[in-house]
Parts: structure tokens; C-alpha cells; sequence
């Protein structure tokens, strides 16, 4: 498990949100969160990515304080939050289906936690107006939830979950429900908030795109554990297991055992003999080459460029023409491969056909298996 | 701007409401189930402990009902009423209800208005209604004297009578019953068996009518058993010589004062209609009889 | 089979069967013969003014709109806080503690009515308000019960932690976001209990009477002695504010542009 510790863009500043060792257990067998532990500094934008079960939303809600740690911490600002009843965290939160109080107008719901905490009429009204002038929606202030669009209804939850000024900003995949379009509008928008406010964000989706977007780090989860927790290109080039290599974006995997460490030469039964970068795996371990589908040329042969390559024969299978590119999906030998070829290389092959590829060692990642 | 309060010691607060957590619901379904333990089941056992006790402990009651013809004739009229009502009920509601629920404008609104109307519209006033209809100078023996039957033909005060009314009163229960559950058949099942080859008629028969079948049971069962124990009807419009079990228990006590023997008649109405009840439960679950 | 724009005679026919037999009592309540001849021959507002002057058929219905009230808001209490519980907890004996909220309904009135006649009998509570009022509570139950759940149960949890997560305590929660919410089912579930209370026969058959005795009872009893025209003018009026209640919430139904609690009733 790669923590904050591990990784080369290590931000500056204390750590304002603190998940230690975070446990939870409903039968006390099955583990929902096996010991994440998360340190983030103030005003980074976090993603919680992973599978429906990974855990994400579960660690979302142990910081909300709907959930109870079964073990473990969750301190913010140096304060343990897990004594804490939710309604006096100061945390806000967008739900997954907004939750707008459906008997109260978008601006009775962006006041209501003022109201809460005794803010005065005026100050009350005047916030929230200036809270859906921010998200874009003044003009809707006297609607109810229902006369709403769902991307209305998304924003006047984040001004709701914003007008409090809280510590932390929490977001349980708020884009599902929306179209393609409208996603990416919304996401811009977040993240324009997250910039202007910085405010400490986290943001829990399954959407790997949406992650690789919005992100500063990557919080990948896996079976109630974090896998890795880097900035989006690191998780991306450098997956630290199999499971975050083969999440985010498209990947092939060649089982290989590593024969010289120093100079990263492994070996495939298949393929032979292979470069990759210099690893820190020993000798004799057997491991997982992965590479990325993007990262195929076609190899003419005779213009042999600089540098090691790798060269592998494929033969056809099928293929999926996407205009700006061509996914290729073949044998080498018998492993299954993945080509994504663009550019010049996008030419049409027919099944059957064999063609020579090439790729570099640095756009691969061994992984231990 | 932050509300975050001191931290105290995380323990004691997080047991003290587990503990909480673990009686909570007990405590709020407390008042609930003291009151109907006090108020409903005591009576119920009183009842039970009577039909063996009053006069003196011993199984007469019982042997007798279950030994006399009148007693058995009673019960089987009953019976035979019940199964009676129920078909016709049946017959009567898929139509209408099947005609609801294949459309959706305002149309269908009014209908389900007039039928929510009945539904919430008294036993006694419909009783009324059909004693007025029926009686020696109402429409229909106007209409039997019109066709020259003269004198007209006793209705009032029948079994056909009391048959006649508890139909009409608790076939909005039928209505509704499947109405509801033909209300969810999805139309696209229908037009894909017909893509398929179905005829109309087997379509109807091979996949809308197996998919009614929840709604059948269920109206079928509340029907039946609201018609086992109906006393209202029967007793006002009913021939006091071809009584149901209801209405016996109520005469037994008021002309007889034989609580006793009462008793034991009741305990075989609820028995029976338990009986129904757990059967429809194991076979369909007892959350379903209300949609 | 698409949905055709005709009905065919057969359904208007079974719906006529539904509705007219009760219209029937409109205009026999304004019959002036002293017998139930229909169609009348004499018209008037005779009996309706014999009505509104008889203490013997105004005393029932103020005793059953006290009873009514009692009972619907007793049933309230008790159930609002159990249908909580059920709906939102899991422990051991749920299933038989549901069992045990709906036997009411599943039992025939006329067992219950039994044991009522003995039981309250010898408490000295047959021909009183309380009396009344505590078995007519029991027999609501399962009603009101039914009709929370279904509403508790399509209640959104995340409403409620959202409340929690901007600054409302659990009380807070309830009074501005649980409440607020449920308030049209409640309103249902009380008007169910309020309706059954008013109509139920058997029961007060065998436990109102004299000053206590329910607006049932008298129907039942003048139906079974005279079959007394006076009961066409309580019918009308009893049908008249079954009218008004249903056409009130379906007009408050299309306003509100929400789903009507009394939808989940015709279920």
C-alpha cells in the first residue's frame, strides 16, 4: 500500500484531514474498511475511486459521521472527529441523489443550515441568495426540488452543502445521475469551486475519467483498502498493483519473471526476452508486465528508431474503429493483447492479418503478482 | 466558523447509545403492545377461556356445535356464502379493474374516484341502500308488479338478498385489489407476446392472466374472510331462519344470553379465519394482502 | 392490446353496479311517507328537520365525532412511535411483533365484540366514551400501522443525514425534515382511524349504548326496528361527506402536484 509518504509530489503543509488505520466491520468478520489510512493536507481535491464495495463510500461516511469506525481515527485539525455527532462536524456534504429537503424552496434549503446555527433572517436570506448567484441559480431561489432539473437540484445542493463555510466538502458521486454533457459542465464547475474556495475536497466516484480530471490525488480502493494514493498521472503510468493498473484506463498484463533486476530484463515464455525500467523486484520473482494499449507502434522494421525496444508479432483478431483511433484486440502467441493505435498507425486491419509492434520499456510497469 | 466542540472521551458516549440503540426500539414499540396486550388480547383470552368454562369447564360447547345439524348447516351456509360472494365478486371486478388499468387519463381518475367513493362510504349506509331496493315498495318489486308479477316475490329478507348486498359492498375491495397489481403488468410483456405469435385471447390466457393471479389471490382471500365473518348485513337483510355464523354468535348472546356457547362459536370463526390467514402466508406472505 | 379510447358497456354496467345503489338514498331521504317507498310520492324536507331536532339521533352522532377523535388520536400516539421501530430497526421477534399489530384486523369484529361485552362489562366501561374509545383505538391499529410503514418505508434516509450534516440534532432532524415529509400520511392515517372509529358497528353494538351510544348503532338499531326513512337523511349526509372528503383530496391531490397518502390507502 502506497501512502502519502511514498510519493514524490508530497505537498507541503500540516495534514488537516486524517484517516489512521480506519476500520469497519458490520459482522465483524467481513472487513467494508480494512486499515485506510489517509493523510491530506488543506485544500486538496481527493478522489475516492474504485469499484461499487471497495469501501469509498463507507470512508466517506465515517468522516461525515453516519458511520462508526469499528477501529482506527479520523482526526481534523489535529481533533478526533469520531466522538463527534454528525450534526456538529461542520462538514459539508452533497448526496448521491442530492437530498434537497422536497417541502422547503432551493432557498429554504440553502438557509437551512444557517438556520441551524442561529444565524439571523436577513444574514440567513442574504447568504443563501449569494450562494446560488455563486452556483449560477438566483432566479430559482422560490423553486421547490421538484420544479428542478437534476442538474439545478445538483447545484443548490452543493450551495447548501457550501453556504455553512465548513471545514471539509464531501461529494458521494453527485454526477451519476446526470447525462455525459451536463457531467462534464458540472465537473468543470467543481473544480472551479474547489480553486476559488480551497476548500479540503473529497469526491467519491467509479468513474476513473472523472477521477483522472478533477483530481490532485487518487485514493484507488480495493476490497476495503487503498491500493494506492497518488497524484492521477502517477497513478496512471506508475500503478503500484495490478488491481489500479487494470482500473484506470485499459491495460495488458504478461506474467514474466525477472531476470536481472539492475538493467530490467525479464523474461516471458511467450515473448522472450523483454526491457523494462530498472525495478526493485529481486530476481526470480515472478511478476506482471503491464502495458497500456496507447503505448503500440506499428513496427515497419526498417526504420528502427533509438533506444531498446520492445517487438512482439500480433495476430488479428478484431478490431473497433473509434475515428481517433483503432483498438485492436489480437493474440501474441497466445496471450490476449490490446492495441490502441492512432495517427498513422490507425490503418485498417482485417482479421486474420499479423502485424509487427513495438513499444518502449519505459511505457511499461512491472508489478508483483 | 467551525462548530466542532471539544472532544471528550470518545468511549462513554458511543456506549452509552449503543446500549440505546439495543433497547430503542423496544421502548418505542412499548406503548404499543402494553395497550394491545391489556385491551385486545385480554378480551380474546376471555373469550377462549369461556367457551371452555361457561358454565362449567367442559368441551360441550364445542361437541355440540360441531355434533348439531343447525349448528353444522350454519356453518356450511356460511361457507357456501362466503365461496358464493367471492366468485361473484370476482366476475364482477376483473372486468372493471382490467378496463382501469389499461388507461391513464381522467377518465380512469373519475372511476377510481367513484370506487374510493363506495370504498369509504359506510356498511351500514350501503345496507340501506339495498334495503330501500329491495323492500316491498321499492323499485325492483315496482318492476316485478310493471311485468304483471302481482303479488311480487319476497326479496328483502332473503339469503338471496343478504348475498346480494354483501357482494356489492365488498366488491370495491376486489376492485382495488387487482387493480393494484394489474396496474404494475408492464404492456411491453403483452405487445412482445403478440410479436411472438399470441392471438389476443392467448395472450390474454398464457401471460396477462397468470400475471393478475397475485391480485385474484389476494382480493379473493380478503373477500372470503371479510365475508366469514360479516355480521352487519346478513342480520339486517338476511333471513333470520337461514343465519350466518356472525349473526348466530350475536343471537346466541342477545336473545339467548348463552355466552358460552357463544364464545365457542366465535373461537371457531377466528380459528378458521387464522386458519386462512397463516394458510395465504405460507404460501404468499402476509405483507402482500395490502399491496 | 393497446389501450382503446371506448369502455365497453359490460364495465360501465359493473361500475353503475358500484355507484347508483347508494345514490338511491338521495332522494329517498327526501320522501315525506312514513314507509321506505321509493320511488316517493311525497317530497319534503320532513325528515331532515326531524333529524336536526331529535336528540336521539343528535346525541349519537356528537358521541361518535368525540369517539372518533379519541380513538384516532389514541391510535397516533401508540402507533406513530411502533411503526418508527419496525420500519427502521431489525431485532429479534419483528415478525411476530407484526403479527401481533395486525391480529385486529385479521380477527372478525364480532369474536372481539365478545370479549369486549364481558371483559369491559365487569370493568364498568361498556356504555362510555372510554370504553369505547380503547376498543375502537385496538381495532385501528393495524390500519394506521399499515399506512405509516408504506410511508416510512419510501421515506429517503438521506434527507434526514442531511439534516443531521448541516447542523440539525436528531430532535431538530424530526421537527424540520422527518416530519414536515411524512405530514400527509400522517394526516391519512389519522382521517383512516377517524373514519373506521366513526363507521365501526359491531363493537358499539355490543359496548355503546344510552349516553355513549355510537351514530352506528342508532342506524342499526332504527334499520332493524322500523327501517326508519330518518336513516335515508343520515345516509345522505354521511355520503355527502364521504363525497366531499374524496372529490376535496383529489382536487388537493392535483394542486399539490405530489403523490396523494391516500393513494397509498387504495393499494
Amino acid at each position: 500500500m502506497t501512502t502519502a509518504a511514498d510519493s514524490n509530489a508530497q505537498p507541503q503543509g500540516a495534514h488537516y484531514l486524517d484517516i489512521v488505520d480506519a476500520v469497519k466491520t458490520y459482522d465483524g468478520v467481513r472487513r467494508a474498511v480494512d486499515g485506510v489510512s489517509l493523510a491530506i493536507p488543506k485544500g486538496e481535491f481527493v478522489t475516492f475511486l474504485g469499484p461499487s464495495g471497495s469501501g469509498k463510500t463507507t470512508t466517506l461516511m465515517m468522516i461525515a459521521g453516519f458511520e462508526e469506525p469499528s477501529a482506527g481515527d479520523i482526526r481534523l485539525d489535529g481533533r478526533s472527529l469520531v466522538s463527534i455527532a454528525p450534526h456538529r462536524r461542520n462538514i459539508g456534504m452533497v448526496f448521491q441523489n442530492y437530498a434537497l429537503f422536497p417541502h422547503m424552496t432551493a432557498a429554504d434549503n440553502v438557509a437551512f443550515p444557517l438556520r441551524m446555527r442561529g444565524v439571523e433572517r436577513a444574514g440567513q436570506q442574504r447568504r443563501a441568495a449569494a450562494a446560488l448567484d455563486t452556483v449560477g441559480l438566483a432566479s430559482m431561489a422560490n423553486r421547490h426540488p421538484r420544479e428542478l432539473s437534476g442538474g439545478q437540484q445538483q447545484r443548490v445542493a452543493l450551495a447548501r452543502a457550501l453556504v455553512f463555510e465548513p471545514d471539509v466538502l464531501l461529494l458521494d458521486e453527485p454526477l451519476g445521475a446526470l447525462d455525459k454533457n451536463l457531467r462534464e459542465q458540472m465537473q468543470v464547475e467543481i473544480k472551479h469551486l474547489h480553486r476559488s474556495l480551497g476548500i479540503t475536497t473529497i469526491f467519491v466516484t467509479h468513474d476513473q475519467t472523472e477521477a483522472m480530471t478533477m483530481s490532485d490525488r487518487i485514493a484507488v480502493f480495493n476490497n476495503g483498502r487503498i491500493e494506492q494514493f497518488a497524484p492521477p498521472l502517477e497513478v496512471y503510468a506508475r500503478p503500484a498493483t495490478q488491481f489500479v493498473g487494470g482500473f484506470v484506463g485499459d491495460s495488458n498484463f504478461l506474467d514474466v519473471v525477472v531476470s536481472d533486476p539492475a538493467r530490467g530484463i525479464v523474461g516471458s515464455s511467450t515473448l522472450g526476452e523483454l526491457n523494462t525500467a530498472p525495478s526493485a523486484l529481486a530476481g526470480g520473482t515472478a511478476a506482471r508486465l503491464m502495458v497500456r494499449p496507447e503505448s503500440f507502434r506499428i513496427d515497419a522494421g526498417s526504420d528502427a528508431p533509438e533506444g531498446r525496444w520492445n517487438r512482439c508479432s500480433v495476430r488479428i483478431e478484431g478490431s473497433v474503429n473509434y475515428g481517433d483511433s483503432v483498438l485492436v484486440m489480437g493474440r501474441a502467441g497466445e496471450i490476449p493483447i490490446r492495441l490502441r493505435l492512432s495517427g498513422s498507425d490507425a490503418m485498417p486491419l482485417r482479421e486474420g492479418d499479423t502485424v509487427r509492434v513495438r513499444w518502449r520499456p519505459e511505457d511499461s510497469s512491472l508489478l508483483a503478482r | 466558523m467551525g462548530a466542532i466542540s471539544a472532544s471528550t472521551p470518545a468511549q462513554a458516549p458511543i456506549a452509552a447509545s449503543r446500549w440505546a440503540r439495543r433497547w430503542l426500539p423496544w421502548m418505542l414499540l412499548a406503548p404499543v403492545l402494553v395497550y394491545l396486550a391489556v385491551f385486545y388480547l385480554v378480551p380474546l383470552a376471555i373469550v377462549i377461556v369461556s367457551s371452555v368454562t361457561d358454565p362449567s369447564p367442559s368441551l360441550s360447547h364445542y361437541r355440540d356445535f360441531f355434533t348439531d345439524s343447525f349448528y353444522l348447516r350454519v356453518l356450511s351456509r356460511t361457507f357456501a356464502t362466503s365461496l358464493i360472494v367471492t366468485i361473484c365478486c370476482l366476475v364482477l371486478a376483473y372486468p372493471l379493474a382490467y378496463a382501469m388499468a389499461r388507461r391513464e387519463d381522467t377518465l380512469v381518475v373519475a372511476m377510481l374516484t367513484v370506487v374510493a367513493l363506495t370504498f369509504w362510504t359506510s356498511f351500514l349506509v350501503r345496507t340501506y341502500a339495498w334495503m330501500v331496493i329491495l323492500g316491498n315498495r321499492g323499485p325492483i318489486t315496482a318492476l316485478f308488479r310493471m311485468v304483471g308479477w302481482d303479488p311480487p316475490p319476497e326479496i328483502l329478507f332473503t339469503r338471496f338478498s343478504s348475498t346480494l348486498a354483501m357482494v356489492h359492498i365488498l366488491l370495491p375491495f376486489m376492485v382495488m385489489a387487482l387493480y393494484s397489481v394489474m396496474k404494475k403488468i408492464d404492456p411491453a410483456l403483452l405487445r412482445a407476446a403478440q410479436n411472438l405469435g399470441a392471438s389476443p385471447g392467448r395472450t390474454f390466457r398464457h401471460v396477462y392472466f397468470p400475471l393478475s393471479a397475485p391480485g385474484v389471490v389476494n382480493g379473493c382471500t380478503m373477500v372470503f374472510i371479510l365475508c366469514l365473518g360479516f355480521y352487519v348485513t346478513p342480520v339486517l337483510l338476511g333471513s333470520p331462519r337461514e343465519q350466518m355464523l356472525a349473526g348466530l354468535i350475536g343471537s346466541q348472546i342477545e336473545e339467548l344470553l348463552d355466552f358460552g356457547e357463544a364464545s365457542a362459536m366465535a373461537v371457531v370463526l377466528l380459528l378458521v379465519t387464522l386458519g386462512l390467514v397463516a394458510l395465504y402466508n405460507r404460501f404468499v406472505g402476509i405483507d402482500t394482502l395490502w399491496g | 392490446m393497446t389501450a382503446q379510447r371506448r369502455i365497453d358497456p359490460l364495465t360501465w354496467l359493473i361500475l353503475a353496479f358500484i355507484a347508483a345503489p347508494l345514490l338511491i338514498v338521495v332522494p329517498m331521504s327526501f320522501s315525506t311517507a312514513p314507509s321506505l317507498e321509493f320511488p316517493p310520492t311525497a317530497w319534503g324536507f320532513n325528515y331532515y328537520r326531524a333529524f336536526f331536532s331529535d336528540s336521539r339521533w343528535l346525541q349519537p352522532l356528537l358521541n361518535s365525532f368525540i369517539i372518533a377523535l379519541g380513538a384516532a388520536a389514541l391510535t397516533m400516539l401508540l402507533v406513530i412511535p411502533a411503526s418508527f421501530a419496525m420500519v427502521r430497526h431489525r431485532f429479534h421477534g419483528r415478525a411476530l411483533t407484526n403479527l401481533m399489530l395486525l391480529l385486529p384486523l385479521m380477527a372478525p369484529h364480532i369474536v372481539i365484540a365478545l370479549g369486549y361485552y364481558s371483559y369491559f362489562g365487569s370493568l364498568h366501561l361498556t356504555q362510555t366514551y372510554a370504553g369505547v374509545i380503547l376498543a375502537h383505538t385496538c381495532l385501528s391499529v393495524p390500519m394506521v400501522f399499515l399506512t405509516l410503514s408504506a410511508a416510512l418505508k419510501g421515506f429517503d434516509r438521506n434527507l434526514e443525514r442531511a439534516g443531521a450534516n448541516l447542523g440539525a440534532s436528531p430532535l431538530r432532524v424530526f421537527r424540520h425534515v422527518t416530519f414536515p415529509v411524512l405530514r400527509p400520511a400522517f394526516v391519512v392515517a389519522a382521517l383512516f382511524a377517524f373514519v373506521q372509529s366513526f363507521d365501526e358497528t359491531v363493537v358499539a353494538l355490543f359496548i355503546s349504548g344510552r349516553d355513549a351510544a355510537t351514530l352506528p348503532r342508532k342506524i342499526f338499531d332504527a334499520m332493524r326496528t322500523e327501517a326508519d326513512p330518518v336513516v335515508a337523511v343520515v345516509s345522505t349526509l354521511l355520503l355527502a361527506a364521504v363525497i366531499a372528503g374524496v372529490i376535496g383530496s383529489r382536487l388537493w391531490q392535483r394542486r399539490r402536484k405530489r403523490v396523494n397518502a391516500l393513494a397509498f390507502a387504495m393499494q
